[in-house]
Protein backbone atom coordinates (compact mmCIF):
# COMPACT_ATOMS: atom_id res chain seq x y z
CA UNK A 1 0.00 0.00 0.00
CA UNK A 2 2.68 2.47 -1.00
CA UNK A 3 1.62 6.05 -1.49
CA UNK A 4 3.16 8.58 -3.86
CA UNK A 5 5.10 11.35 -2.07
CA UNK A 6 2.75 13.90 -3.65
CA UNK A 7 -0.24 12.19 -2.11
CA UNK A 8 1.46 11.98 1.28
CA UNK A 9 2.10 15.73 1.21
CA UNK A 10 -1.37 16.70 0.02
CA UNK A 11 -3.05 14.40 2.51
CA UNK A 12 -1.11 15.84 5.42
CA UNK A 13 -1.58 19.43 4.38
CA UNK A 14 -5.14 19.41 3.18
CA UNK A 15 -7.11 16.28 2.28
CA UNK A 16 -6.53 14.56 5.61
CA UNK A 17 -5.49 17.64 7.56
CA UNK A 18 -5.12 16.61 11.19
CA UNK A 19 -7.00 19.66 12.49
CA UNK A 20 -9.95 20.28 10.25
CA UNK A 21 -10.42 16.78 8.81
CA UNK A 22 -9.43 14.50 11.65
CA UNK A 23 -10.02 16.98 14.51
CA UNK A 24 -6.88 15.79 16.30
CA UNK A 25 -4.64 17.78 18.59
CA UNK A 26 -7.38 20.23 19.45
CA UNK A 27 -6.30 20.87 23.06
CA UNK A 28 -3.03 22.45 22.05
CA UNK A 29 -4.79 24.23 19.18
CA UNK A 30 -6.98 25.99 21.70
CA UNK A 31 -4.33 26.50 24.35
CA UNK A 32 -1.29 27.93 22.62
CA UNK A 33 -2.80 30.07 19.88
CA UNK A 34 -3.30 33.35 21.72
CA UNK A 35 0.09 34.78 20.71
CA UNK A 36 1.74 34.07 17.33
CA UNK A 37 5.29 33.56 18.64
CA UNK A 38 4.27 30.87 21.15
CA UNK A 39 2.27 29.16 18.44
CA UNK A 40 5.18 29.15 16.02
CA UNK A 41 7.48 27.50 18.56
CA UNK A 42 4.81 24.96 19.43
CA UNK A 43 4.32 24.14 15.73
CA UNK A 44 8.04 23.64 15.16
CA UNK A 45 8.25 21.42 18.26
CA UNK A 46 5.31 19.30 17.19
CA UNK A 47 6.55 18.94 13.62
CA UNK A 48 10.02 17.88 14.78
CA UNK A 49 8.61 15.41 17.30
CA UNK A 50 6.23 13.91 14.74
CA UNK A 51 8.96 13.54 12.11
CA UNK A 52 11.48 11.99 14.45
CA UNK A 53 8.95 9.67 16.08
CA UNK A 54 7.70 8.48 12.68
CA UNK A 55 11.29 7.87 11.61
CA UNK A 56 12.12 5.84 14.70
CA UNK A 57 8.88 3.87 14.68
CA UNK A 58 9.41 3.10 11.02
CA UNK A 59 13.01 1.97 11.55
CA UNK A 60 11.95 -0.38 14.34
CA UNK A 61 8.79 -1.62 12.60
CA UNK A 62 10.18 -5.02 11.61
CA UNK A 63 11.37 -5.77 15.13
CA UNK A 64 8.55 -4.43 17.25
CA UNK A 65 6.09 -7.14 18.33
CA UNK A 66 2.56 -6.09 17.41
CA UNK A 67 1.09 -6.56 20.86
CA UNK A 68 3.43 -4.06 22.52
CA UNK A 69 3.73 -1.56 19.65
CA UNK A 70 1.70 1.14 21.42
CA UNK A 71 3.97 1.02 24.44
CA UNK A 72 6.99 1.34 22.23
CA UNK A 73 5.46 4.26 20.33
CA UNK A 74 4.61 6.09 23.54
CA UNK A 75 8.14 5.59 24.76
CA UNK A 76 9.63 6.92 21.53
CA UNK A 77 7.32 9.94 21.44
CA UNK A 78 8.01 10.76 25.09
CA UNK A 79 11.72 10.52 24.40
CA UNK A 80 11.62 13.17 21.68
CA UNK A 81 9.22 15.41 23.58
CA UNK A 82 11.48 15.44 26.63
CA UNK A 83 14.46 16.30 24.42
CA UNK A 84 12.58 19.23 22.87
CA UNK A 85 11.47 20.36 26.32
CA UNK A 86 15.03 20.22 27.67
CA UNK A 87 16.39 22.16 24.69
CA UNK A 88 13.82 24.90 25.25
CA UNK A 89 14.50 24.99 28.99
CA UNK A 90 18.24 25.26 28.46
CA UNK A 91 18.44 27.62 25.50
CA UNK A 92 15.17 29.56 25.44
CA UNK A 93 13.90 29.66 29.01
CA UNK A 94 11.43 32.51 28.42
CA UNK A 95 9.68 30.53 25.71
CA UNK A 96 9.75 27.39 27.80
CA UNK A 97 7.83 29.21 30.50
CA UNK A 98 5.38 30.82 28.06
CA UNK A 99 4.42 27.41 26.75
CA UNK A 100 4.20 26.04 30.27
CA UNK A 101 3.07 22.42 30.31
CA UNK A 102 2.06 22.30 26.65
CA UNK A 103 5.42 21.15 25.32
CA UNK A 104 5.27 18.16 27.64
CA UNK A 105 1.71 17.54 26.54
CA UNK A 106 2.83 16.94 22.95
CA UNK A 107 3.24 13.36 24.19
CA UNK A 108 -0.53 13.09 24.37
CA UNK A 109 -1.11 14.87 21.07
CA UNK A 110 -3.13 12.45 18.99
CA UNK A 111 -1.47 13.58 15.77
CA UNK A 112 1.90 12.13 16.73
CA UNK A 113 0.67 8.74 17.83
CA UNK A 114 -1.94 8.72 15.07
CA UNK A 115 0.73 9.05 12.39
CA UNK A 116 3.03 6.50 14.05
CA UNK A 117 0.21 3.99 14.27
CA UNK A 118 -1.50 4.67 10.94
CA UNK A 119 1.48 5.22 8.71
CA UNK A 120 5.00 4.91 10.13
CA UNK A 121 4.39 1.45 11.62
CA UNK A 122 3.82 -0.06 8.19
CA UNK A 123 5.91 2.08 5.84
CA UNK A 124 9.62 2.56 5.15
CA UNK A 125 11.49 5.43 6.86
CA UNK A 126 11.53 7.87 3.91
CA UNK A 127 7.78 8.10 3.37
CA UNK A 128 7.23 7.93 7.14
CA UNK A 129 9.33 11.07 7.74
CA UNK A 130 7.58 12.85 4.87
CA UNK A 131 4.21 11.89 6.28
CA UNK A 132 5.16 13.08 9.77
CA UNK A 133 6.51 16.33 8.42
CA UNK A 134 3.51 17.19 6.30
CA UNK A 135 1.04 16.32 9.03
CA UNK A 136 3.05 18.61 11.29
CA UNK A 137 2.89 21.33 8.66
CA UNK A 138 -0.83 20.78 8.17
CA UNK A 139 -1.28 21.29 11.90
CA UNK A 140 1.05 24.29 11.88
CA UNK A 141 -0.60 26.35 9.18
CA UNK A 142 -4.03 26.06 10.76
CA UNK A 143 -2.63 26.96 14.17
CA UNK A 144 -0.77 29.95 12.81
CA UNK A 145 -3.90 31.16 11.04
CA UNK A 146 -5.81 30.94 14.32
CA UNK A 147 -3.02 32.65 16.25
CA UNK A 148 -2.71 35.54 13.79
CA UNK A 149 -6.44 36.23 14.02
CA UNK A 150 -6.52 35.96 17.80
CA UNK A 151 -3.49 38.12 18.43
CA UNK A 152 -4.56 40.72 15.87
CA UNK A 153 -8.15 41.05 17.07
CA UNK A 154 -7.34 40.64 20.76
CA UNK A 155 -4.16 42.66 21.16
CA UNK A 156 -3.75 44.61 17.89
CA UNK A 157 -0.33 43.09 17.28
CA UNK A 158 1.26 40.29 15.27
CA UNK A 159 4.43 38.72 16.70
CA UNK A 160 4.39 41.64 19.14
CA UNK A 161 4.57 44.27 16.38
CA UNK A 162 1.80 46.83 16.44
CA UNK A 163 -0.40 46.67 13.36
CA UNK A 164 -1.71 49.96 11.93
CA UNK A 165 -5.32 50.61 12.87
CA UNK A 166 -5.64 47.53 15.11
CA UNK A 167 -3.15 48.89 17.65
CA UNK A 168 -4.77 52.35 17.74
CA UNK A 169 -7.66 53.41 19.96
CA UNK A 170 -9.98 53.23 16.92
CA UNK A 171 -9.91 49.48 17.26
CA UNK A 172 -11.72 48.36 20.37
CA UNK A 173 -9.64 45.30 21.31
CA UNK A 174 -11.63 42.07 21.48
CA UNK A 175 -10.05 40.93 24.71
CA UNK A 176 -12.06 37.72 24.66
CA UNK A 177 -10.01 36.63 21.63
CA UNK A 178 -6.84 36.13 23.68
CA UNK A 179 -8.77 34.37 26.43
CA UNK A 180 -9.75 30.70 26.19
CA UNK A 181 -13.21 31.25 24.62
CA UNK A 182 -11.58 33.10 21.72
CA UNK A 183 -9.81 29.88 20.78
CA UNK A 184 -13.12 28.08 20.35
CA UNK A 185 -14.65 30.86 18.22
CA UNK A 186 -11.71 31.14 15.86
CA UNK A 187 -11.12 27.40 15.60
CA UNK A 188 -14.78 26.83 14.77
CA UNK A 189 -14.76 29.58 12.13
CA UNK A 190 -11.62 28.18 10.51
CA UNK A 191 -13.03 24.63 10.53
CA UNK A 192 -16.13 25.99 8.84
CA UNK A 193 -14.19 27.83 6.14
CA UNK A 194 -11.80 24.96 5.42
CA UNK A 195 -14.52 22.36 5.35
CA UNK A 196 -16.65 24.48 3.03
CA UNK A 197 -13.76 24.71 0.59
CA UNK A 198 -13.16 20.97 1.01
CA UNK A 199 -16.83 20.20 0.32
CA UNK A 200 -16.67 22.02 -3.01
CA UNK A 201 -13.64 19.99 -4.05
CA UNK A 202 -15.42 16.75 -3.29
CA UNK A 203 -18.43 17.76 -5.43
CA UNK A 204 -16.17 18.39 -8.39
CA UNK B 1 11.41 -15.61 17.75
CA UNK B 2 9.29 -12.46 17.45
CA UNK B 3 6.18 -14.35 18.57
CA UNK B 4 7.69 -15.71 21.78
CA UNK B 5 6.32 -14.03 24.90
CA UNK B 6 9.79 -13.43 26.32
CA UNK B 7 10.78 -11.51 23.21
CA UNK B 8 8.27 -8.75 23.87
CA UNK B 9 9.55 -8.36 27.41
CA UNK B 10 13.19 -8.39 26.39
CA UNK B 11 12.51 -5.98 23.52
CA UNK B 12 10.70 -3.50 25.73
CA UNK B 13 13.47 -3.75 28.30
CA UNK B 14 16.25 -3.10 25.80
CA UNK B 15 14.42 -0.23 24.17
CA UNK B 16 13.59 1.42 27.50
CA UNK B 17 17.18 1.14 28.69
CA UNK B 18 18.47 2.61 25.45
CA UNK B 19 16.17 5.64 25.31
CA UNK B 20 16.42 6.32 29.04
CA UNK B 21 20.19 6.28 28.91
CA UNK B 22 20.27 8.79 26.08
CA UNK B 23 17.76 11.00 27.92
CA UNK B 24 19.64 10.91 31.20
CA UNK B 25 22.82 11.84 29.37
CA UNK B 26 21.09 14.71 27.63
CA UNK B 27 19.50 15.97 30.84
CA UNK B 28 22.91 15.92 32.53
CA UNK B 29 24.38 17.95 29.68
CA UNK B 30 21.76 20.67 29.92
CA UNK B 31 21.28 20.60 33.70
CA UNK B 32 23.78 23.32 34.52
CA UNK B 33 22.32 25.65 31.93
CA UNK B 34 18.78 25.08 33.17
CA UNK B 35 19.73 25.85 36.77
CA UNK B 36 21.79 28.88 35.71
CA UNK B 37 18.87 30.18 33.64
CA UNK B 38 16.56 30.06 36.62
CA UNK B 39 19.08 31.83 38.80
CA UNK B 40 19.62 34.57 36.20
CA UNK B 41 15.84 35.14 35.91
CA UNK B 42 15.69 35.82 39.60
CA UNK B 43 18.78 38.00 39.63
CA UNK B 44 17.45 40.03 36.72
CA UNK B 45 14.20 40.56 38.60
CA UNK B 46 16.12 41.78 41.65
CA UNK B 47 18.00 44.31 39.49
CA UNK B 48 14.78 45.41 37.81
CA UNK B 49 13.09 46.05 41.14
CA UNK B 50 15.38 49.06 41.57
CA UNK B 51 14.64 51.37 38.62
CA UNK B 52 17.87 53.34 39.13
CA UNK B 53 19.94 50.28 38.22
CA UNK B 54 20.71 49.78 34.52
CA UNK B 55 19.98 46.14 33.85
CA UNK B 56 22.76 44.70 31.67
CA UNK B 57 22.25 42.07 28.95
CA UNK B 58 21.74 38.52 30.23
CA UNK B 59 25.42 37.37 30.24
CA UNK B 60 26.40 40.17 32.67
CA UNK B 61 23.37 39.95 34.95
CA UNK B 62 25.04 37.59 37.40
CA UNK B 63 28.12 39.79 37.75
CA UNK B 64 26.12 42.99 38.27
CA UNK B 65 23.90 41.22 40.76
CA UNK B 66 26.80 40.03 42.88
CA UNK B 67 28.38 43.51 42.80
CA UNK B 68 25.27 45.25 44.10
CA UNK B 69 23.42 42.75 46.25
CA UNK B 70 24.26 40.54 49.14
CA UNK B 71 22.25 38.08 51.11
CA UNK B 72 22.19 39.03 54.77
CA UNK B 73 20.80 37.05 57.68
CA UNK B 74 19.82 40.37 59.22
CA UNK B 75 17.59 41.27 56.30
CA UNK B 76 15.00 38.56 57.02
CA UNK B 77 15.30 36.76 53.71
CA UNK B 78 15.66 39.89 51.60
CA UNK B 79 18.70 40.86 49.56
CA UNK B 80 20.53 44.00 50.65
CA UNK B 81 21.17 46.58 47.92
CA UNK B 82 24.58 48.19 48.42
CA UNK B 83 25.50 51.46 46.76
CA UNK B 84 29.13 52.52 47.38
CA UNK B 85 29.24 50.20 50.37
CA UNK B 86 26.16 51.80 51.91
CA UNK B 87 22.79 50.11 52.25
CA UNK B 88 20.47 51.70 49.73
CA UNK B 89 17.50 49.38 49.97
CA UNK B 90 16.20 45.85 50.18
CA UNK B 91 14.98 43.43 47.51
CA UNK B 92 12.16 41.39 49.00
CA UNK B 93 11.17 38.19 47.15
CA UNK B 94 7.46 37.67 46.50
CA UNK B 95 5.67 34.43 45.86
CA UNK B 96 2.03 33.41 45.79
CA UNK B 97 -0.96 32.27 43.82
CA UNK B 98 -1.89 34.10 40.64
CA UNK B 99 -5.06 33.52 38.66
CA UNK B 100 -3.69 30.60 36.62
CA UNK B 101 -0.32 29.78 38.12
CA UNK B 102 2.05 31.02 40.83
CA UNK B 103 3.41 34.54 40.50
CA UNK B 104 6.97 35.17 41.66
CA UNK B 105 8.64 38.53 41.80
CA UNK B 106 10.74 40.96 43.76
CA UNK B 107 9.82 44.25 45.36
CA UNK B 108 12.43 46.91 46.06
CA UNK B 109 12.02 48.72 49.39
CA UNK B 110 13.92 51.80 50.53
CA UNK B 111 16.48 51.62 53.33
CA UNK B 112 14.13 53.22 55.87
CA UNK B 113 11.35 50.75 54.93
CA UNK B 114 8.89 53.56 54.15
CA UNK B 115 8.91 53.62 50.36
CA UNK B 116 8.50 51.07 47.56
CA UNK B 117 11.20 51.72 44.98
CA UNK B 118 10.06 49.31 42.30
CA UNK B 119 8.66 45.90 41.51
CA UNK B 120 9.33 43.18 38.97
CA UNK B 121 8.11 39.68 38.18
CA UNK B 122 10.12 36.74 36.92
CA UNK B 123 7.57 33.98 36.91
CA UNK B 124 3.91 34.28 35.99
CA UNK B 125 1.49 32.64 33.62
CA UNK B 126 -1.42 35.05 33.64
CA UNK B 127 -3.66 35.62 30.63
CA UNK B 128 -1.61 37.22 27.82
CA UNK B 129 -2.84 40.73 27.12
CA UNK B 130 -4.64 40.96 30.48
CA UNK B 131 -3.14 39.62 33.70
CA UNK B 132 0.24 39.16 32.05
CA UNK B 133 0.42 42.95 31.70
CA UNK B 134 1.58 43.11 35.33
CA UNK B 135 5.04 42.61 33.81
CA UNK B 136 4.73 45.70 31.59
CA UNK B 137 6.39 48.97 32.49
CA UNK B 138 3.08 50.91 32.60
CA UNK B 139 1.82 48.83 35.47
CA UNK B 140 5.10 48.36 37.32
CA UNK B 141 6.06 52.03 37.20
CA UNK B 142 3.04 52.89 39.32
CA UNK B 143 4.77 51.22 42.26
CA UNK B 144 7.81 53.48 42.12
CA UNK B 145 7.76 55.85 45.06
CA UNK B 146 4.71 54.36 46.69
CA UNK B 147 4.51 54.99 50.44
CA UNK B 148 4.39 51.79 52.46
CA UNK B 149 1.07 51.80 54.32
CA UNK B 150 0.09 50.19 57.60
CA UNK B 151 1.73 46.86 58.31
CA UNK B 152 -1.57 44.97 57.81
CA UNK B 153 -1.97 46.39 54.31
CA UNK B 154 1.28 47.88 53.03
CA UNK B 155 -0.01 48.47 49.49
CA UNK B 156 -3.31 48.35 47.63
CA UNK B 157 -4.40 47.73 44.04
CA UNK B 158 -7.63 49.60 43.32
CA UNK B 159 -9.98 49.66 40.33
CA UNK B 160 -9.15 52.34 37.76
CA UNK B 161 -12.36 54.22 38.67
CA UNK B 162 -11.12 54.96 42.22
CA UNK B 163 -8.42 57.56 42.76
CA UNK B 164 -5.58 55.80 44.57
CA UNK B 165 -4.16 56.76 47.98
CA UNK B 166 -0.44 57.17 48.68
CA UNK B 167 0.06 53.44 48.96
CA UNK B 168 -2.20 52.38 46.12
CA UNK B 169 -1.94 51.73 42.41
CA UNK B 170 -4.51 51.23 39.68
CA UNK B 171 -5.45 47.70 38.68
CA UNK B 172 -5.42 46.53 35.06
CA UNK B 173 -8.91 46.63 33.63
CA UNK B 174 -10.05 43.19 32.59
CA UNK B 175 -7.57 41.51 34.93
CA UNK B 176 -9.42 41.87 38.23
CA UNK B 177 -8.66 38.36 39.45
CA UNK B 178 -4.93 38.68 38.81
CA UNK B 179 -4.84 42.04 40.57
CA UNK B 180 -6.79 40.83 43.60
CA UNK B 181 -4.42 37.91 44.04
CA UNK B 182 -1.40 40.09 43.37
CA UNK B 183 -2.42 42.51 46.11
CA UNK B 184 -2.77 39.62 48.53
CA UNK B 185 0.57 38.09 47.70
CA UNK B 186 2.49 41.36 47.81
CA UNK B 187 0.91 42.30 51.12
CA UNK B 188 1.52 38.90 52.67
CA UNK B 189 5.18 39.03 51.74
CA UNK B 190 5.64 42.65 52.77
CA UNK B 191 3.78 42.36 56.07
CA UNK B 192 5.74 39.29 57.10
CA UNK B 193 9.00 40.87 56.08
CA UNK B 194 8.31 44.24 57.75
CA UNK B 195 7.28 42.41 60.90
CA UNK B 196 10.56 40.49 60.87
CA UNK B 197 12.58 43.62 60.11
CA UNK B 198 11.00 45.69 62.86
CA UNK B 199 13.66 47.25 65.02
CA UNK B 200 16.50 45.53 63.19
CA UNK B 201 19.56 47.29 61.87
CA UNK B 202 21.68 45.76 59.16
CA UNK B 203 25.40 46.35 59.07
CA UNK B 204 26.78 48.12 56.06
CA UNK B 205 29.65 45.66 55.90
Amino acid sequence: MSKAPRDIMLDGLWRDNPIFRQILGICSTLAVTNVVLNTAVMCVSLTVVTMMSCLTVSLLRDWTPRNIRMMVQTLIIAFYVIIVDLILKAYWPEMSRNLGPFVGLIITNCIVMGRCEAFAGSNPPGPAVLDGMFNGLGYSFILLAIAVLRELLGMGTILGFEIPYFATPYWDKWIIMVMPPGGFFVLASILWVCRSIGAKEVKK
Amino acid sequence: MKDKPWFAVAYMFVITVFFSTVLIGFARLTQDRVIANEQVMFERAVLESFPEIDVPPTPQVNQRFSELFKKSDDAAGAFVYLKDGQIAGYAVPLEGKGFWAPIRGVVGVSKDLTTILGISFYDQNETPGLGARITEADFREQFEGLTVGKIERPIGIRPPSVSPADNEVHAISGATQTCVRLEVLINEALSAWLEAMNGREVDDE
